[in-house]
């Protein structure tokens, strides 16, 4: 009778911790925005120089990683006139914060030095120029692979970050 | 004296040249090159071999599935830039660097040849931006940049003899 009840207690214990636990992880992760549409804006390069080829690398791995997630039903190019037609269409503008172009060579030799790494300010903002989400993010290229590819690893990143806090649907007044 | 009979030898040499430079730009006209998309055009997997030519106002990539044309017009920037490439790449590079006995793999990566870049920026008929990325042996890149410039697109580097035009030309001015 006695174990009974203890194998009860315990039970009962273990769960209310298991309950408890996920109710503050969900407690902690904030409610998605909702967006059905995003317009990927141009890599700048003003403030940081950025080669040509990054700046498209960037842009064009951008918009297949958003598109490969399918966060958003449509992704918009800079400039499609399409994308006016959106009511809840948020623009991604992405600015570079700081560029270190590495050397393949020197990476696959060494294996320690020549990494190519960069870090960008992402901004996600609503149809009225109202900042949704700020995020600074890094693609890096530490071991195998042209420079390119932290390109790739940028957009990768993200568009996870945009997957943590959009969903699609229609947007919340 | 002497100063004339040189101005004059060097108009009739230019009178002379005038015409072969102008076959050398017809022969430019047509130039064809073998190019690696790196990234960037509709439809295409990334790093996709084939030709790039400028036909009729048009920069062409042929590859082994079919064609994309991008109208020179819709060219809002056409840069040219160099880098290099490993001559034994992809994974068959990756594992034979790291399988080589006594470590000799490590001179793999200095296997290297020179490519130039050739990076484009263009608007499709919604608006929408669109970049591509190539890359083909060193040398080739500055004739197709001369070839789209004159038929339209835009760049934001101007062509290096342009520059050098520019350079010449301004004490002239000042003077």
């Amino acid at each position: 009778m006695r174990t009974n009840f203890r194998n009860a207690l315990a039970v009962f214990v273990l769960l209310t911790s298991c309950l408890a636990g996920q109710l503050r992880a969900e407690a902690k992760q904030p409610a998605k925005m909702k967006a059905s549409a995003v317009e990927v804006k141009m890599i700048p390069s003003d403030e940081v120089t950025l080669p040509p080829e990054f700046q498209v690398s960037l842009y064009e791995n951008l918009i297949e990683q958003l598109r490969k997630r399918a966060v958003f039903p449509r992704v918009y190019r800079d400039g499609d006139r399409d994308a006016g037609d959106d009511a809840d269409l948020i623009t991604l503008e992405c600015t570079v914060v700081k560029f270190k172009k590495g050397n393949e060579t020197l990476r696959e030799v060494t294996t320690i030095a020549g990494a190519t790494s960069m870090t960008l300010r992402c901004e996600f903002t609503d149809k009225d120029g109202n900042s949704l989400l700020v995020r600074d993010i890094t693609g890096k290229v530490r071991f195998f692979g042209g420079n390119l590819k932290a390109t790739y690893d940028f957009a990768k990143k993200a568009a996870k970050v945009a997957e943590e806090n959009f969903s699609s649907g229609t947007a919340a007044s | 004296m002497i100063s004339r009979i040189n101005a004059l030898v060097i108009a009739v040499t230019l009178c002379f040249c005038g015409p072969l430079l102008q076959i050398g730009h017809a022969q430019q006209a047509q130039t064809e090159t073998q190019a690696v998309q790196v990234i960037g055009l509709a439809g295409l997997r990334e790093n996709t071999k084939g030709t790039l030519t400028v036909v009729n106002g048009t920069l062409r990539f042929v590859y082994a599935k079919g064609k994309t044309d991008v109208a020179a017009a819709s060219i809002e920037d056409v840069v040219t830039g160099k880098d290099s490439q490993r001559v034994i790449g992809g994974t068959f590079g990756t594992v034979a660097s790291l399988a080589a006995p006594y470590g000799s793999g490590s001179a793999l990566p200095f296997l290297r040849k020179k490519v130039d870049t050739l990076t484009i920026q263009y608007r499709d008929p919604a608006g929408g931006l669109h970049g591509a990325i190539f890359t083909m042996p060193r040398g080739k890149a500055d004739p197709i940049k001369k070839e789209l410039v004159a038929q339209g697109a835009h760049t934001s580097v101007p062509i290096l003899a342009d520059y050098i035009k520019t350079l010449t030309d301004s004490p002239e001015e000042k003077r």
